[in-house]
């Protein structure tokens, strides 16, 4: 099995293993067209790893979090968030095991902009019918630097402070998880530096596991390992990335024996 | 800009289809009608004959293209406002805003042409059915022929295009100059529609209890009231959402919705509330009348007879052009938001809390549309029933507006539930990425 752990916690129990993909396989298209976007992913992350993704395009990341974040089933697999399995197929089922593992953060925020950005902070709880408390969610919103924001909507922020919206509110369910994908994506490299930065804080403060997908070596150095992904296979693993190696290792991951797969 | 317009209703036949449907049956309506004028105005008719014809015409076809009116506009303006992000991406290529205007209405009029091109034999067809109907119960000499012409064809024409123009035009000034607060324009034409129906209604007690036109005036008095309190619907919306408080992650998430959603729902309330009114209004007045050639005892004949179905078929004509016009804008709208509902289920709603707001919401416009509509339809239902009976409020409107009512919430709760459910089809995080 190949494991990756940013503080070499392998041996100890299941409770300190957040996420555990088994043989995940996920095919689309059918005949011809078939694409095989995941095969026969292993890997295990342990509770408050900071852990990127990278690959090429196509490479399957996008899939990887999607199945992993439970977005998307899997074809066949298992998958395991914070030791409880991942089963049903049905979406409620699905959003219902999400609600409390799991935390998203997008390349395009999917803020909803008729809510104000306390409310959007808080949707989660008021969906999940858990009591909302909105000191809490005050104090996170104040940490990311928008406690004189509360009232505005997401078409009054910038992007930054849109992505910044869109962590406090995967922070305030505390989720065993986060999962974001290209989180920087849209930014400006000094936004994108705060976002990086409060995702770190996310694990190194809050205890949180991050997953994040990325193709910009420079967000992956943020992170305490980063996971290569090529044809939908592991490709190799870096810890304590730097952004030269990251891009190194990337530039040359056709050559790489893979390793541990 | 004109050949921009052209490729760009080529390349997406499928989201103009929601306009060219109500440019189709707007024309198909107004032609139908007005070539009863073009049937009596042959050389030959006899003057009995010609009268019944006209006076049809102008009285159902007079409130049938008001209403034909104002159902393309709402569609339309439904429309365009779902096109804000292309809009505002072809103002970052460097069209000027007059430019955006030419397309988009260019758009509209090239819809709006085929539509009532399409409407012809529709049209035709119906027509020569209509006037096998008034022949039936013996209103017009069975040697009447039918007559398509230029009355038909020009009222359908021009008020489609009209209509469609004119709803495009403001729109897309609308959506090109955000910043832009047109309040006033709004309300002064609502207070414009309100006090030319209270006139119209009014108006009602000039005529005498036999009058073959007696219908006419409440019945117009009662859709240009609709059409002024539809105009004031938001507003009036704005103040009731700010006092609702509902209960549960779907009923928060509605209000909180709907506040800000206030201005894309209008065309939605719109059609609601002429749906309610018209189908309450005619529908009861037709009873009333129907009741009161029965009392009078003169001609409780099969001719009386024969006249309630053509008027009821009239009226039905008419009620469910607006009750299509409510499905079509209703579902161009929660098709349009498939995006949003993505970003509901990602932030952790369940499809069936996703259905739950959409629920609400509908409700609450529900309730608005038909109070609203209900409002209109009886202060044309009131002075018809005082000037042709001794009463005040006949006792067939109950039921009738129960109805009404009952048809207008299945309808509306039916499209949006079934359309958002479909929209649920797609997996939340292809719904997010797809919808711009």
């Amino acid at each position: 099995m190949f494991r990756t752990g940013s503080r070499g916690t392998h041996d100890t129990g299941p409770a300190a293993e957040a996420l555990r993909l088994v043989k995940v396989t996920k095919t689309y298209g059918g005949g011809d067209s078939e694409v095989t976007a995941l095969d026969g992913i292993t890997l295990s992350l342990s509770r408050g790893s900071f852990t990127a993704v990278m690959g090429p395009s196509g490479s399957g990341k996008s899939t990887l979090l999607q199945c992993a974040a439970g977005l998307d089933r899997p074809d066949s697999g298992i998958v395991v968030v914070d030791g409880a399995e991942m089963t049903g197929s049905g979406e409620a089922e699905l959003t219902r095991f999400r609600r409390s593992r799991v935390g998203f953060v997008f390349q395009q925020y999917n803020l909803l902009d008729t809510l104000t950005v306390v409310q959007n902070t808080v949707l989660p709880l008021k969906l999940a019918g858990r009591r909302v408390d909105r000191r809490r969610a005050r104090e996170i919103l104040t940490a990311v630097g928008l406690g004189d924001r509360l009232g505005h909507r997401p078409d009054q922020l910038s992007g930054g402070q849109r992505q910044r919206v869109a962590i406090a509110r995967a922070l305030v369910t505390e989720p065993r998880v986060i999962f974001a994908d290209e989180p920087t994506g849209a930014l400006d490299s000094r936004s994108a530096r705060e976002v990086l930065r409060l995702l770190q804080e996310a694990v190194r403060v809050h205890g949180r596991t991050v997953v994040m997908v990325t193709h910009d070596p420079v967000a992956a150095s943020y992170a305490d390992s980063v996971l290569f992904l090529a044809d939908g296979r592991l490709a190799g693993h870096l810890h304590a990335p730097t952004a030269d190696a990251v891009a190194e290792r990337l530039a040359h991951l056709g050559d790489d024996v893979p390793a541990g797969v | 800009m004109l050949v921009l317009a052209l490729r760009s209703v080529r390349q997406r036949p499928g989201r103009l289809l929601a306009t060219l449907l109500s440019a189709f049956l707007g024309a198909a309506i107004i032609m139908t009608f007005n070539s009863l004028h073009d049937t009596a105005g042959q050389p030959g008719v006899d003057s009995v004959s010609a009268e019944t014809l006209t006076t049809s015409a102008s009285v159902v076809g007079g409130y049938g293209t008001l209403l034909v009116f104002f159902a393309v506009a709402s569609t339309l303006t439904v429309n365009v406002r779902q096109r804000s992000a292309e809009l505002e991406l072809l103002r970052c290529s460097g069209a000027t805003p007059a430019q955006i205007k030419r397309m988009v209405v260019g758009e509209a009029v090239v819809v709006a042409l085929a539509g009532a091109a399409l409407a012809i034999g529709p049209a035709m067809l119906g027509g020569h059915a209509l006037l096998g109907v008034f022949q039936d119960s013996g209103q017009v000499a069975d040697s009447v022929d039918y007559a398509f012409g230029p009355v038909a064809l020009v009222s359908g024409v021009d008020i489609t295009l009209v209509a469609a123009a004119g709803a495009a035009f403001l729109a897309v000034r609308r959506a090109t100059r955000p910043a832009v607060r047109r309040g006033r324009a709004r309300t002064f034409l609502a207070y414009g529609a309100l006090v030319a129906g209270a006139v119209s209604v009014t108006t009602t007690f000039a005529f005498s209890a036999t009058d073959a036109a007696l219908m006419a005036a409440p019945a117009y008095g009662a859709i240009l009231l609709s059409v002024g309190l539809a105009m004031l619907a938001p507003r009036l919306l704005n103040g009731l959402l700010a006092g609702l408080s509902l209960t549960g992650a779907s009923g928060w998430l509605a209000v909180r919705t709907l506040r800000r959603r206030v201005e894309h729902v209008s065309g939605i309330l719109m059609s609601l509330v002429l749906f309610t009114a018209v189908s309450t209004a005619t529908l009861t007045m037709q009873s009333v009348e129907s009741d009161a050639v029965a009392a009078s005892g003169l001609r409780k004949s099969v001719d009386a007879k024969n006249l309630e179905t053509l008027n009821l078929t009239v009226v039905g004509i008419i009620a469910v052009f607006v009750c299509v016009m409510l499905v079509n804008s209703l579902y161009a709208a929660t098709t349009y938001r498939g995006g949003e509902f993505g970003r509901q289920r990602l932030a952790g709603a369940t499809p069936g809390q996703v259905l739950g707001t959409v629920g609400v919401e509908t409700a609450v416009l529900t309730a608005v549309g038909v109070l609203l509509g209900s409002v209109a339809a009886l202060a044309g239902i009131v002075p018809f029933t005082m000037v042709r009976t001794d009463g005040v409020l006949p006792g067939q409107a109950p039921g009738i507006w129960l109805a009404v009512s009952s048809v207008a919430a299945a309808v509306t709760l039916g499209t949006s539930l079934g359309t958002a459910r479909r929209a649920l089809r797609t997996p939340a995080v292809a719904a997010v990425a797809t919808v711009a």
